[in-house]
């Protein structure tokens, strides 16, 4: 089962926000150039992309200073079945 | 089964502008956010005795003009809306009146699909009834909006947009796609006022009447839905997104209309839009960017013209037209 890495992640929030660096580390609230509506274009993206994921808008729930990326993708796999 | 031809349009605006710079200011950000947010830099706003019903009467006359037509050869009236002009009795029979409409009328509340579910309406019912229909989709959003509602009041604008159908041997429905999905009522919703929250003095001061928006379930199912609904229609028009002339969508915000068109492949030139200049006007926003389109010449016989929305509920439909018809 394909999973995408953080670094993917940050590829794809790129893409769709046309921001100049997404820093997987930094709070998504002060990434410059990527806002709430280009999370959830990555979002839709993301659930076109990955199906097997049950990946929703809840990735985003109590987003605040501390929510990264790495922390999203921390709950994407979270979300992906256990490989037996 | 007789077809339509859309021989008649007309749009009603209030004259009063709210800015995005007046908007910045109440909400302490700069206008190029609200513009990055939404692409809207102003909405019409109704002034005192401005309602759904009196916009929605102008613009069914200059249509009615325009057709060359009058309310006596109206066989049916539909008014999309969901602003009424009060809860009971319904819009369409204040229009009905003003306008001398001969026939019969109803309400359609698709929320901001309404236009396109009363035109299929009506396309239905002519093909029943081959006399001409007047669809009308008129909204009066800013009136349901908390005026502390950012996320809202960006986006609300006022206004009305109306066709006259009339009936026709040559087929300008090429196809369409209509949906639903109730599991979202959450997203978009004005909770009281209705049978499952009675108006009291307590709804009233909780601000319960007004509007409420969770924007980002709103992106992701306007763009989900609307992808799909265009998919299905152009799959059963046989076309493909690059043979569609022109592009008449819901004019929520010009971030999900982008998105659509993107998931699409709907060429960037097609687009017909209007929403930096009106904002959100819900049901009123496909007939009032038709009208303007039409009458800057934009449109011609043999266009192909895809119309789509989408609202709270939710609700989507699309529908692809051969304009001028085609006879088979």
């Amino acid at each position: 089962m394909e999973i995408p890495t953080v670094e993917d992640l940050a590829t794809q929030l790129q893409a769709v926000s046309g921001a100049k660096v997404v820093d997987a580390d930094a709070a998504l609230q002060r990434i410059a150039d990527v806002d709430s509506l280009d999370l959830m274009e990555w979002l839709y993206g993301f659930q076109e992309q990955y199906p097997h994921i049950p990946a929703d808008e809840s990735l985003f729930k109590d987003m605040d200073e501390t929510t990264t990326l790495r922390t999203v993708h921390g709950r994407i796999l979270a979300l992906v079945p256990q490989q037996v | 089964m007789s077809g339509f031809a859309l021989t008649g349009w007309g749009m009603a605006v209030p004259d009063q502008v709210r800015t995005s710079v007046e908007l910045a200011d109440h909400f302490g950000v700069d206008e190029d956010w609200i513009v990055s947010r939404c692409g809207i830099r102003e909405r019409r706003i109704v002034a005192p005795g401005e309602t759904t019903a009196s916009l929605a009467v102008l613009a069914g006359r200059r249509a009615l003009e325009k057709a060359g037509l009058t309310g006596a050869d109206i066989a049916h009236l539909i008014v999309a809306t969901a602003t009424p002009e009060q809860p009971s009795p319904a819009t369409s029979a204040f229009v009905h009146h003003e306008l001398d409409i001969a026939g019969s009328a109803h309400d359609v509340n698709a929320e901001c699909s309404g236009f396109v579910y009363g035109l299929m309406t009506a396309a239905a019912w002519m093909a029943l009834d081959p006399r001409p229909v007047l669809v009308i989709g008129s909204d009066t959003h800013s009136l349901t909006v908390d005026p502390d509602d950012r996320d809202l009041s960006i986006l609300v604008g006022d206004g009305a947009g109306a066709v006259v159908l009339t009936p026709t041997p040559a087929t300008w429905l090429r196809s369409w796609n209509l949906g639903a999905d109730g599991a979202c009522t959450g997203s978009l919703k004005v909770p009281a006022g209705g049978s499952r929250m009675p108006t009291t003095e307590q709804t009233v001061r909780d601000g319960l009447h007004f509007a409420r928006i969770k924007g980002n379930e709103i992106y992701l199912n306007a763009v989900r839905f609307s992808v799909r609904s265009i998919r299905e229609t152009l799959a059963s028009g046989k076309r493909e997104a690059g043979e569609i002339d022109h592009f008449v969508p819901h004019q929520a915000n010009i971030r999900i209309i982008n998105s659509i068109m993107s998931h699409t492949g709907l060429p960037p030139e097609r687009l017909i839009t209007n929403l930096e200049r009106f904002g959100n006007t819900a049901s009123a926003s496909v007939p009032i960017a038709l009208t303007e389109a039409l009458d800057a010449g934009r449109i011609s016989d043999g266009d192909r013209v895809l119309l789509a929305g989408f609202g709270a509920g939710m609700t989507w439909g699309s529908m692809l037209l051969d304009w001028g018809g085609v006879t088979r």
